[in-house]
């Protein structure tokens, strides 16, 4: 027996003396762990969806904005920053494991999320896109709260639900399971509700709207101007202002009965930010031709994925939740990648790191700096999904939300969202110089990855959820 | 976080798995490796290669003891290094540490055959339970975390010399306790 055989023993000895001796350590040493705060850039999505009906006016009202609700959010504990001691860390942890929901079978969730952004993102035609599935989950849940019959049944099919109360439970755990707001990491989807006030809305709805859906809820004159200011106010302080010229167009005309208001805002830091010294210019195959925008590079040994028709990557955020960038192999377009089955499923399951088709190995990533928004009317996409009849006041059937007899229907759904990324902010990552059609496979031990042609993106929070999705053919565009 | 939803976070192929282990056994899988090999560069290294193999082995793999699991590796890890190099480079920590192990190789005379490397484990396991909880505890800070004889004294407030003395003490009774159980194997 040697000395080396006797270091071997003592490395094999049990757990529980090891932690033991750890322990004893851990009473002597001064709690102090070092983190340096990295920022993404904000990310927001807003969208809004009007009801009208033919309301009497009364105009002899004062013009007030009246609040008769506001969500209350879940509070949390707050993130302990760059020196803690372990009961500041247990407690925040503690907080964001509350908020923690086991979704169990997410395959109704992936089929709407999927479905939807074929639906929405089909129409990039060269240009930006960004849509927020879970901002448009959380708005027609709502939605279906207000209405009953084939109008609710509609809106149920499309989400997968098959009835009200599984829905209403559905939406509060997709909610919790993304609401984070610690001084870290916030993500939150916010909802409201305007309401008309010659209009008499039932109270136990209303109430509904609040407790599940966390909805905050206002009353005041539909056209007016202060109305319309309140609404403005409340999409720019629920989205960090980015979205301020798109809220700016939404305006009520008298004839609103109820507005949803809809938002989700992250804001989150980086597990590991690019280098400003290594961001340079470089050409990008844009849809619409060739680009020189800047490029950020950074290699990290991480996990590197890949399907029949893709490649892809992820840039994790430092508490929860990451983005991930998806390559289409030469010769496919991000449209065309969205309907296929397997990168679909890649995008929008919250397991889609399980895949046998990954390796852990050195990713050297470059990946274009941007700024992209869209501004999308969903009525047409949501027709085509199978909600029909909440758009034809013939047809609708919105009891649970008022007994006054006025032809009542859904006249805009108007979906904003912008992502900005740069190298303080959001990460992306994609594209692998070495994958070609039919041989995906990338070698041992380090790979390029590089988004030099349209690319898709799909931003998670901590449940791995799809708060994000994306296109950028063009990331030169403000 | 703790250790069972870092792990569950290995078991879902979330990289986050990687970043959490860091940022809760970075510092102690550091020490350990820089303490055997001196070199901060190599222990970065090994530490890196440390995260690479828990990734590689959970799953199947479900740790009880996630602080445990990584630091072995870590451990195992870093010896090998040594091995690897050790024509080439000279680590004076594990060089001294496995010089003050010497100590507790059991004669020949005692027990003439190789003990499997598990088996070692459980009868070390064996013996560190009938030591008192001070004695114990610097057997494993000196030979498992890799403290110095310096450090454990300014722990424990008391001279390099007497820690010193213990440690040698107690590496005569693994010596015994290994040659007492010689018959039995």
């Amino acid at each position: 027996m040697k000395s080396n055989d006797i270091f071997d023993g003592v490395t094999d000895i049990r757990d529980d003396i090891i932690d033991s001796a750890a322990a004893g350590d851990a009473k002597n040493a001064k709690k102090k762990r070092s983190k340096k705060l990295r920022w993404i850039s904000a990310v927001a999505a807003a969208l809004a969806l009007v009801i009208v009906g033919g309301v009497m006016l009364n105009t002899g009202g004062a013009l007030k904005v009246y609040a008769i609700s506001e969500a209350e959010y879940p509070k949390m504990a707050k993130y302990p920053g760059n020196w803690y001691t372990d009961k500041q860390y247990d407690a925040w942890w503690a907080s964001v494991r509350a908020q923690k929901r086991d979704l169990g079978d997410t395959s109704d969730l992936e089929s709407f999320f999927a479905e939807s952004a074929r639906t929405f993102l089909s129409d990039a035609d060269g240009d930006n896109i960004v849509y927020s599935p879970l901002n448009v989950y959380m708005a027609l849940s709502m939605l279906a709260e207000l209405t009953d019959g084939e109008s609710r049944g509609q809106i149920l099919t499309l989400l997968g639900c098959d009835g009200i109360e599984s829905l209403r439970r559905r939406a509060n755990d997709v909610w919790n399971c993304n609401y984070r707001d610690d001084g870290a990491l916030s993500s939150i989807i916010a909802s409201s509700l305007w309401l008309n006030e010659n209009v008499s809305f039932k109270k136990d709805t209303m109430n509904t709207l609040a407790s599940e859906y966390y909805a905050s809820s206002y009353r005041g004159q539909m056209g007016s101007e202060q109305f319309d200011r309140a609404l403005h106010e409340w999409l720019n302080k629920q989205t960090g202002n980015l979205l301020s010229e798109q809220a700016e167009q939404i305006e009520f005309d008298a004839e609103t009965v109820l507005a949803i208001a809809a938002t989700v805002y992250l804001r989150a830091k980086w597990g590991f930010e690019f280098d400003k010294e290594n961001t340079s210019p470089q050409t990008f195959r844009g849809a619409d031709g060739d680009l020189i925008v800047d490029f950020m590079h950074q290699r990290d040994d991480q996990g590197y994925y890949w399907g029949e028709k893709f490649a892809a990557v992820s840039q994790g955020f430092e508490e929860g939740g990451e983005m991930w960038f998806i390559l289409p192999d030469e010769g496919v377009s991000p449209e065309e990648l969205l309907r296929d089955a397997e990168a679909s499923s890649f995008i929008f399951s919250p397991d889609r790191a399980r895949t046998e088709n990954s390796k852990y190995l050195y990713v050297n990533k470059s990946i274009p700096k941007f700024d992209v928004s869209s501004d999308l009317d969903l009525v047409d996409g949501l027709q085509n999904l199978g909600v029909v009849d909440v758009f034809d006041d013939t047809k609708s059937d919105f009891s649970p939300m008022t007994d006054d007899d006025i032809p009542i229907s859904v006249t805009s759904v108007d979906h904003a969202a912008r992502v900005v990324i740069d190298e303080e902010g959001c990460t992306a990552a994609a594209f692998t110089v070495m994958l070609t059609a039919g041989a995906p496979m990338p070698p041992d031990d380090e790979v390029d990855f590089v988004l030099d042609r349209p690319f898709l993106f799909c931003i998670t929070g901590d449940s791995g959820l799809p708060l994000f999705v994306g296109i950028v053919n063009n990331p030169a565009a403000g | 976080m703790d250790d069972l939803d870092i792990v569950e976070l290995y078991h879902r192929r979330d990289e986050r798995a990687i970043s959490e282990s860091d940022r809760k056994y970075g510092a102690m899988c550091r020490s350990i490796s820089e303490r055997l090999l001196g070199v901060r560069e190599d222990a970065e290294e090994c530490v890196n290669d440390t995260w690479l193999a828990a990734w590689n082995s959970m799953p199947p793999e479900r740790p009880r003891s996630l602080g445990a699991f990584l630091g072995r590796i870590t451990r195992n890890l870093s010896v090998s290094r040594w091995r690897r190099d050790h024509a080439g480079k000279r680590y004076d920590g594990l060089d001294v540490m496995l010089s003050e192990l010497e100590d507790c190789i059991p004669s020949p005379e005692s027990v003439e055959y190789t003990i499997e490397r598990r088996l070692l484990g459980e009868l070390i396991s064996e013996w560190l339970d009938g030591l008192d909880e001070q004695s114990r505890a610097q057997f494993v800070r000196r030979y498992w975390y890799g403290d110095t004889v310096k450090e454990l004294a300014a722990a424990a407030g008391e001279r390099a010399n007497t820690c010193s003395q213990r440690l040698s003490r107690l590496r005569c009774g693994l010596r015994e306790f290994l040659e007492s159980k010689g018959a039995e194997l």
